[in-house]
């Protein structure tokens, strides 16, 4: 009872005690002034226009000023800029950043495969994105880390998911990210699991029917809107009506093309039905560059590329057997086609093709070293550049808001050490809307070093069911940490048999139990001294947010 | 070894970018022009993709290839009028009525069974939706022109549209079987294409009366809604479109040709046919055509009574009938299959010949095109090394609208056209594409739901 009595006060007392101070930690700079300077600084204002020793001015949101002498105003925050790098921020072309995915739930089985409701075939165009945001998405936070600002954002789902909106990598709600809703009608080729449309023919059939009807329907409507009298009222069908838009090239559709052949399809319907096209991840389209062009179809391509494996050259002295020169054989033409993968990008700039690039199926740590490799292969820093800013604006109908360093546009803006596509280039800060996120550079090794890991920590995973609380228990030993996993919910202690930490991040899974079920979760977090913060996920389940508070040592 | 190489490497550039139609002058073969007889020491000038002349002793123009045909045997390239090669989607097996899906929307020109195809002497494909619904989706007529990249450089274009149907077994296993829903039995299925019959006669009456009523001064009417599926099936009656009908019992192909008669459709060619024997009559009466194999059955209980003679018994009863693969490895040996019909049924070479030749291209609409060497035709030849009737006969080269697409002397290990950098290398697998009923790839699933054997 004493022991019971006395968590409660720690808790309490922890309560008081840090909460203020996890707000501190918020890395969200102090809001004294909204006007920020950056001096002494090179600014690459947009491709091949550079300052050097300049000055960016960001007030109220947006850019003031930029240039050589250029007075910082009195109230503005200074970054001194020595040695830095200023770039305008990086637009993404299409992804699902900060768009939740609808739980799955456990839905009835369908009796007539052909004829499913339409939610259920993956025809849900009325779906707005907006509706998908959270704020608090740790890709958001990934994304902006490394120099992106804006992206081009589209709902889950299959043939016809919903309706993109491009958003700001930051806000307080999802309608403060959003900087353009409805621009666009998403779609992919994807057939369904087990109803109409099964395959890829079967989308394209429901396309086109789709499509025509949405014709047919908008002009009954208006013949029904001139002269209500004697006609039968059009049904209404919000799947139709969302077509709308496309029809009157109001928005384009965007569709997820991939591979070349995906490409062909995609221009097929596009011929058939008239619509204006932008092709998003593309990642097999080398082929495809004098098509495109002559359809004046955008395209943003895939950041994503095949991994480059290195193989260790053993061609010294081995016997060149048969099977031997048949593999090199093969190997040739694998090597053949990883250099069209990753010189794809080069490939559309030598075509004469404006691009932008997309990161829905890229992992982000690999987002600045695949775009080394595609300057490697090519492509001038100028034009990577390009792609992510300038053009992805154009291509998006921004360009007076976003993409280059301007007097009067948008303040996203990212400052590195070192300049963007440098191996051991660094982003600082990151400035979305003129609000500045400030991002660690310091040597990793020696946060480690600082993080004491060893002793209690109290858990706090929020569930939809409440709040759950646990105790885990880290001990060090031969440099390795392990941990015991104990709490009121949990039927036994649970071993935590390795507990990686790399730099701040935090990151373990080990095996509960819960009322006789096991289950495994794995937790990642940041740690910020005696705090952690992050997501626990339960695997082929939901992700919560966690937060660990180091217990203090009680003197008993 | 490094002009190997360079060699190996030319080669494959030339392989990969072929496109330009050459002209070549085939001298000194043994022509099967399968209309017109076998013409002896005879040449065969190619020009721009067309056969344009026939002849003893050509003199080439400058400029043109001379492929030298000394003791080998010159034939029309070969026409498999029932396929699923070269396309991604086979089955939109989700419901019974399928009509406005189209194999053309997803043509794969990268498959290798392609080129293998074509080094079985074929050059021209029928495409084909699979048998998993009574009516399913439309066909397209391909031409083996391996080395493009668009798929649509692989359609022979102007060659008439076509529709998969299907009776029997697979329609009725996948919707009555799998899922309760109509058709379930052979009646079914009767009914299921009655029914869609008339649905689309209705849409187009429909439509029809609309179209002229709008003409009208003062017209105040709410048109019928578009409906690709009807709009697909009406296209089917008005004889736009050509039936080829999945079909293994002579009952169902009777009533098949009962519901053609009562909806007008003249028509209609039975692919598998395999009691097509006991009907051959009324299919000749009819006019309707079969697309055979030459002895492949009893991979399931409706496909069990059979016989090898059924392509000459159908032949000798006046149907056009022609020999089929339905299958990548049988395609490259059609030759073969066609030569069976002389052991079972003593077909004359000129007859077998037509099985995979000019009968195939008449149940496609395109033998105005293709199937025989005259001139005037399109340049779609394979060069034997034997009689291509023959157990040793190897083909050497074929010729597609007039381009070299084989070439056995100049044939690569490596024939990919878009290679998977992160793949493993493919290992060479023998019981890849012999599931024997490819008709129904995609739609296996529905077969457990069946037997319940999970």
């Amino acid at each position: 009872m004493e022991t019971f009595y006395h968590k409660i006060t720690v808790v309490f007392l922890v309560l008081i005690a840090f909460v203020p101070a996890w707000g501190q930690e918020e890395r969200e700079l102090g809001s004294v002034s909204r006007t920020y300077a950056i001096t002494n600084v090179t600014i690459i204002q947009s491709p091949g226009r550079q300052v050097d020793g300049g000055t960016l001015v960001i007030k109220d949101g947006l850019i003031k000023s930029v240039g050589k002498n250029i007075a910082v105003p009195p109230e503005a925050i200074i970054i001194k800029g020595d040695s830095l790098f200023v770039y305008a921020g990086f637009i993404d072309g299409l992804s699902r950043v900060g768009v939740v995915k609808p739980r799955e739930e456990i839905r009835e089985k369908i009796k007539d495969p052909g004829n499913p409701p339409p939610d259920r075939a993956g025809i849900s165009p009325y779906v707005d994105v907006r509706n998908f945001l959270n704020t608090a998405d740790k890709n958001i936070e990934e994304l902006r880390a490394i120099g992106f600002t804006t992206a081009h954002v589209v709902p889950y789902g299959g043939m016809l998911p919903g309706q993109s909106a491009i958003i700001s990598l930051a806000g307080k709600s999802a309608d403060d990210m959003v900087l353009v809703p409805v621009s666009s009608l998403y779609s992919e080729l994807t057939p369904n699991e087990r109803v109409y449309p099964v395959t890829v023919i079967g989308v394209m059939a429901k396309w086109r029917e789709l499509y025509r009807q949405a014709v047919q329907a908008k002009s009954y409507e208006a013949v029904y809107a001139s002269n209500r009298s004697g006609l039968e009222p059009p049904a209404t069908n919000r799947i139709l009506v969302s077509f709308n838009p496309v029809i009157d090239k109001r928005i384009p559709v965007l569709f997820k093309a991939e591979k070349f052949l995906d490409i062909q399809r995609v221009l097929a319907l596009q011929s058939d039905l008239g619509f204006s096209l932008l092709a998003g991840d593309i990642k097999e389209g080398w082929d495809a560059t004098t098509k495109l062009k002559a359809s004046g179809t955008k395209v943003f391509l895939s950041l994503d590329l095949p991994e480059d494996k290195k193989k260790d050259d053993k061609k010294s002295e081995e016997k060149k057997d048969t099977i031997t020169v048949e593999k090199d054989q093969l190997e040739k033409r694998k090597d053949e086609f990883m250099a069209k993968h990753v010189g794809q990008a080069f490939a559309y700039q030598q075509a004469g093709i404006s691009f932008g690039f997309a990161t829905l199926s890229v992992k982000t740590r690999d987002i600045q070293p695949n775009l080394r490799r595609m300057i490697k292969a090519g492509l001038t820093e100028d034009q990577a550049l390009a792609a992510l800013t300038i053009n992805s604006a154009q291509l998006l109908g921004l360009s007076d808001r976003l993409g280059s360093l301007d007097p009067g546009k948008i303040a996203n803006v990212i400052i590195s050490e070192r300049p963007y596509f440098h191996e051991k280039s660094k982003v600082k800060y990151v400035f979305v809307e003129g609000v500045p996120y400030k991002l660690d550079s310091k040597d990793s090794k020696k946060e480690e070093s600082k993080i004491q890991l060893e002793g209690d920590w109290s858990l706090t995973a929020t569930t939809p069911q409440g709040k759950s609380e646990s105790t885990l228990n880290i001990t060090k030993t031969e440099g390795k940490y392990k941990g015991k996993l104990s709490g009121n919910q949990l039927t036994e202690t649970a071993e935590v048999n390795e507990i990686k930490l790399e730099g701040r991040k935090l990151n373990f899974s080990c095996l509960i139990n819960v009322q006789g079920q096991q289950m495994k979760i794995t937790i990642d977090a940041t740690v910020e001294g005696d705090f952690f913060k992050g997501t626990v996920q339960v695997e082929g389940a939901d992700s919560f947010p966690v937060e660990g508070k180091k217990v203090p040592k009680l003197n008993r | 070894m490094n002009m190997k190489k360079l060699s190996i490497a030319l080669l494959l550039i030339s392989v990969m970018y072929p496109a330009v139609a050459q002209n070549i002058l085939i001298k000194n073969g043994t022509v099967l022009t399968v209309t017109k007889g076998v013409l002896v020491n005879t040449d065969v000038l190619v020009k721009d993709g067309k056969i344009s002349q026939l002849g003893k002793n050509i003199t080439a123009p400058t400029g043109y290839r001379i492929l030298d045909a000394s003791g080998k045997f010159v034939m029309p390239g070969i026409i498999d009028a029932h396929s699923h090669e070269g396309i991604d989607a086979i089955n939109e097996w989700s419901t019974p009525v399928t009509a406005e899906v189209f194999v053309g929307d997803a043509l794969n020109p990268f498959q290798i069974s392609l080129y293998r195809a074509l080094a079985g002497g074929v050059t021209t494909i029928h495409t084909m939706h699979g048998s998993a619904n009574a009516i399913g989706g439309q066909c397209e007529t391909i031409k083996l022109r391996y080395g493009v990249k668009d798929p649509k450089e692989l359609i022979m274009n102007g060659a008439p549209r076509t529709i998969k149907f299907a009776l029997g077994e697979n329609p009725t296993r996948v919707h009555g079987g799998g899922n309760a829903i109509v058709p379930r039995t052979r009646m079914g299925v009767e009914f299921v294409m009655r029914e869609s019959f008339s649905k689309a006669k209705e849409y187009s009456a429909a439509w029809d009366t609309y179209t002229k009523n709008k003409t009208q001064k003062g017209f105040r009417g709410t048109p019928p809604e578009y409906n690709y599926r009807l709009e697909t099936l009406a296209e089917v009656l008005k004889g736009n479109i050509l039936i080829h009908c999945h079909s293994y019992r002579a009952d169902e192909i009777y009533m098949m040709l009962n519901v053609c008669k009562d909806f007008g459709i003249k028509k209609i060619v039975f692919q598998h046919v395999n009691e097509g024997f006991k009907v051959a009559p009324e299919l000749a009466a009819f006019g309707a055509m079969a697309s055979v194999f030459s002895d492949w059955w009893a991979y399931k209980f409706e496909v069990y009574y059979s016989t090898a003679y059924n392509a000459a018994i159908l032949t000798r009863n006046g149907v056009t009938t022609s020999i089929n693969s339905d299958d990548p490895e049988l395609m490259r040996h059609l030759y073969h299959e066609a030569s069976k019909t002389q052991k079972y049924g003593g077909l004359k070479d000129e007859e077998a010949l037509a099985l995979i030749t000019i009968n195939p291209a008449k149940q496609l609409g395109i033998e105005d095109r293709v199937g025989s060497i005259e001139v005037g035709k399109e340049a779609d030849i394979s060069i034997f090394s034997a009689h291509p009737l023959s157990i040793y006969a190897v083909p050497l080269i074929t010729i597609v609208d007039g381009v070299v697409r084989f070439d056995r002397e100049k044939d690569p290990d490596d024939m990919r056209i878009y290679v998977d950098p992160r793949a493993e290398i493919d290992m060479a697998d023998f019981t890849e594409g012999h599931d024997h009923d490819r008709c129904m790839q995609g739609a296996e699933d529905m077969f457990d739901t069946l037997f319940r054997t999970n």
